[in-house]
């Protein structure tokens, strides 16, 4: 660890300075309004600050370093005219609040969004307001809400199966549901006979994802959402797999009345070591009414404004309109992809992953069949001796120049490593990374604590948890 | 074009070792009625893409900026987007890997640092989405701090619209009293507060306050504090973190939570989005704050090091229990939080609070001197950025000259969202430290004309 800027804070000139050209020295502030406790900010200069921040980043494994193989994420390459368009002057200095015939060009944008989301989704309405993954899972469960409100029926329960990602009961509970958990078969699909046994007119709406966080396209999704909808409950769509089926099926045609997609996953923007991200919502025609307001529309070929007159609407989830460069860059892939490329996007990244199954599997065992559609899971309990758990093959891999896949998750496979190599990794990235996961499998066996103490090659080693909770120290 | 590899032979060899014939055999768990086609454009190459944004870009128009209400115009030194265009921070994820993202860690370890620092409080988060939300998370906290059935949450009415109407759709489904706090004279009325804490003490949960508040009056937080913590009503106080220069902080006056939007500190406007919600805590409340955490802890060999800590209180740990639905943030927005705070030192940090002051008292002294128009409240309010003045002439008018001379005017506040009759002919200009005297001049020199 180098020095934190607290303690790199000296005597000398600041980074940055500013003057004015209005004079400073004759305002004074109330007496009762003005700060008289310290501001610890640190003095730093240009130079320095400089250096800090790029040698932190070079402590960073990153998309643009390493193969990032993290499952249910899609690290995928995020393509750099995306980044390049979204910082253009005309799109990154505009108020919020201009007058509309002044934002023509990123309302256009938006509405275009909307309308190829819906394409590619076979959804019929699409908001873009939310900020994330889980901000768009809230944002539909609150339209699910009013939905029922609206048709005076109270129901106050959201299936969600156990393999599903954390967010999705958070957001139910928050959006005012109680969670009714529905145990998943061995490969992650649904029992209809399960599912059957706990639907009631209580329940609102069931959360899937399909494909599954264990990589298995739902079978029976037809008749899944037939028995949902018999039960006059909804069925919602976790975005978070779809780009497994990206331009080859969509959530609208199997009965999905609601969905988010993550713009950071299926439509490369980039992560950002963990946000800002963006989550737009789909629905089907009949919720449209309960979409976030305003809703863009379009009012002659070139002309388009916002709608704020939405009697039914849940309101707004967010500031404003939404995170817009994510917006703008997930627009750019789409256009620069095409249909056939929106194609290869799903074809390749399955590809991918059943490739790296099939060069694992014999070796380890995976909680799917034969094959998987985006990615996999490693259930590799049989094999982890001598002390050695997934999370020491996870620090491994480190050591090696990987970032580690997702680990422990879902939580129904136990020490579950969760790979999705995505389509824009080689073949020869997936060869080594297979060879590399099999030498770790053969450490364990004749090297076991070399597997337990790492990584080595890292910045720093392995980092105590417990220290950090027990007592801890989140700032200077 | 596509980003895939399309290697003929590869892949013939990957279908071989997976055993199968072609690549489409691979979707055969999809039923083939859902099966279906995309009908968009054929894709385009980066040349062309770039032609084609390049010429959408244009039909955005760029403005000398005079209004705020939430997003401001601010000054970003070359360095923050230096840092921040580090493919090593753009392209990593959320760091649940600690020991290959200390750079991620370490950084937002010190932005926590930085947002303590200027708030005076114990904890901060790594970010939360946007202010609006920020706000929202507070309120969610304080509910579970406080679980009074039917209890209320005092929000100030000066609170800016867009976060209160955000406020309104996460707690339509929730069992509690939202009740709005009058302002007089453009700043909470305090003998009202008072009175109504006297007579309704037990059933209020929290109490939220902007200042600056929407209208850009500092309010006075340490009487409000004062009169709040007589009880233990949760404090949530709304801030905007560049006005903590100069303005007595959420520590000094004691609130629980301090919460904001974090644009003001290197982000630029992005047409209010992507920003970042920022939200510091007082210690005795750490275990349920929403979010990550990044703590300081040391490796095996007793060197120190970073990790995201007390995961136990997140979804992907916690479900149905977590203290938040959050997982992706605003972490990128946050380190270039970091790297603007890092990089002014208090005295210049303190300097840029005082122009944004005096560039707004300055513009304000003009306007309200011009015939037609005055202050909309009385002298002695101190105001941050933001300011209203009142006018017979017609604000959509004054806005349409202003606007073909490529000057973004005030906000019509007879638009917005809560102020009705009370704002009927008001508009709340915004000046920052961006605006030149020169820009400032050019503004009167219209609006006298008009």
């Amino acid at each position: 660890m180098r020095k934190l800027l607290n303690e790199l804070s000296s005597d000398c000139a600041s980074a940055y300075h500013i003057n004015s050209d209005i004079k400073i020295d004759n305002i004074t502030v109330p007496e009762n309004l003005i700060r008289k406790s310290k501001l610890q900010l640190p003095t730093i200069s240009e130079n320095e600050l400089f250096r800090y921040f790029t040698n932190l980043s070079r402590k960073n494994y990153a998309l643009s370093t390493v193969f990032y193989p993290l499952g249910s994420c899609t690290m995928k390459y995020n393509p750099l005219v995306n980044e390049y368009i979204a910082k253009l002057e005309k799109f990154t200095m505009l108020h919020p609040l201009q007058d509309l015939i002044t934002v023509q060009g990123s309302l256009e944008i938006m509405y275009n969004l909307e309308e190829i989301l819906c394409k590619i989704s076979g959804m019929d309405a699409f908001s873009l307001q939310q900020a994330a993954g889980a901000h768009g899972e809230i944002t539909g469960l609150l339209i699910i809400a009013k939905y029922f409100a609206s048709i005076k029926q109270k129901r106050t329960k959201i299936i969600i199966p156990d393999s599903a990602h954390g967010t999705n009961s958070a957001s139910a509970t928050y959006a005012g549901f109680e969670v009714i958990s529905l145990k998943s078969e061995k490969n992650g699909n649904i029992s209809l006979q399960k599912l059957k046994n706990i639907l009631n007119s209580e329940v609102a709406a069931v959360m899937l994802t399909v494909p599954n966080t264990l990589g298995i396209f739902e079978k029976k999704i037809l008749e899944i959402a037939e028995l949902i909808h018999e039960n006059g409950s909804l069925l919602y769509y976790d975005g978070a797999n779809l780009n497994a089926i990206l331009g080859v099926a969509k959530p609208g045609d199997m009965g999905f009345d609601i969905m988010h997609i993550n713009l950071h996953k299926t439509f490369s923007t980039p992560h950002g070591g963990g946000g800002p991200g963006s989550g737009p919502v789909g629905v089907k025609k009949f919720l449209e009414p309960f979409l976030p307001i305003p809703r863009i529309i379009k009012i002659k070929k070139h002309e388009f404004c916002f709608n704020y007159f939405k009697p039914n609407s849940i309101g707004k989830v967010k500031a404003f309109f939404g995170n817009f460069p994510v917006i703008l860059k997930a627009y750019v892939y789409i256009r620069s992809l095409g249909k056939e490329g929106l194609k290869n996007v799903s074809k390749y990244a399955v590809l991918n992953a059943n490739y790296l199954l099939a060069k694992l599997k014999h070796k380890i065992k995976v909680s799917c069949e034969d094959k998987c559609m985006h990615e996999f899971v490693l259930a590799p309990k049989v094999i982890l001796k001598n002390g050695v758990k997934t999370i020491d093959i996870a620090k491994r891999l480190l050591d090696y120049g990987y970032y580690a896949p997702t680990i422990y998750f879902p939580t129904i496979v136990e020490e579950a490593i969760m790979i999705e190599p995505t389509e824009t990794e080689s073949k020869q990235t997936l060869d080594e990374f297979s060879e590399t996961l099999l030498k770790i499998i053969d450490e364990i066996e004749c090297n076991p604590e070399k597997v337990k103490n790492s990584p080595f090659n890292t910045e720093v080693k392995r980092l105590n948890e417990v220290v950090a909770a027990r007592k801890p120290i989140l700032k200077w | 074009m596509d980003y895939t590899q399309r290697n003929k032979k590869n892949i013939q060899e990957m279908l071989k070792t997976i055993k199968v014939n072609k690549i489409n055999e691979l979707f055969d768990m999809i039923p083939e009625k859902l099966i279906s086609n995309v009908s968009i454009e054929e894709g385009k190459t980066e040349q062309e893409i770039c032609l084609e944004f390049k010429d959408t870009a244009r039909k955005n128009k760029l403005l000398t900026c005079f209004r705020g209400a939430g997003i401001y115009d601010h000054f970003i030194p070359s360095l923050v987007n230096e840092i921040i265009g580090r493919s090593e921070f753009w392209t990593s994820y959320t760091p649940y890997q600690a020991e290959a993202s200390q750079g991620t860690l370490q950084a937002i370890f010190e932005y926590q640092s930085l947002i303590c620092a200027l708030t005076g409080l114990d904890v901060s988060n790594a970010s939360l989405y946007d202010g609006a939300t920020a706000v929202v998370e507070a309120i969610l906290l304080a509910l579970k701090i406080k679980n009074i059935p039917k209890g209320k949450i005092l929000i100030s009415s000066a609170l800016n619209p867009e976060y209160i109407r955000t406020i309104l759709t996460y707690l339509e489904n929730f069992d509690v009293d939202i009740v709005f706090l009058k302002t007089h004279d453009g700043s909470i009325d305090i003998k009202e507060l008072n009175e109504f804490l006297l007579n309704d003490i037990q059933t209020i949960i929290t109490i939220v306050i902007q200042s600056p508040n929407f209208f850009g009056i500092v309010e006075d937080m340490k009487t409000i504090s004062s009169i709040v913590k007589k009880s233990d009503i949760l404090f949530i106080s709304v801030v905007n973190p560049l006005s903590l220069g100069v303005f007595c902080s959420p520590g000094e006056y004691g609130a629980d939570i301090a919460v904001g939007e974090g644009q003001a500190l290197g982000l630029p406007m992005n047409f209010g989005g992507s920003t970042l919600g920022f939200m510091a805590i007082k210690k005795y409340l750490t275990w349920k704050i929403p979010g990550r955490l990044v703590g300081k802890t040391i490796d095996k060999n007793g060197n120190p090091g970073f990790i995201l800590t007390l995961q136990s209180r997140e979804q992907h740990i916690r479900r149905e229990r977590a203290t938040s639905n959050i997982c992706s943030n605003s972490s990128l927005n946050a380190i270039a939080a970091c790297v603007f705070l890092s990089g002014w030192g208090k005295n210049e940090f303190v300097k840029l609070a005082k122009i944004n002051i005096a560039k707004a008292k300055y513009a304000f002294n003009k306007i309200r001197a011009i015939k037609g128009f005055r202050a909309k409240f009385s002298e002695n309010k101190f105001f941050f950025n933001e300011f209203v003045i009142e006018t017979e002439k017609n604000i959509n008018k004054i806005n349409t000259v202003l606007l073909n001379n490529r000057i973004l005017g005030p906000l019509n506040l007879s638009n917005t969202f809560l102020n009705k009759k009370d704002f009927r002919q008001c508009m709340l200009f915004c000046v920052t430290e961006q605006r030149t005297k020169k820009e400032i001049d050019t503004l009167i020199k219209i609006l006298s004309s008009i």
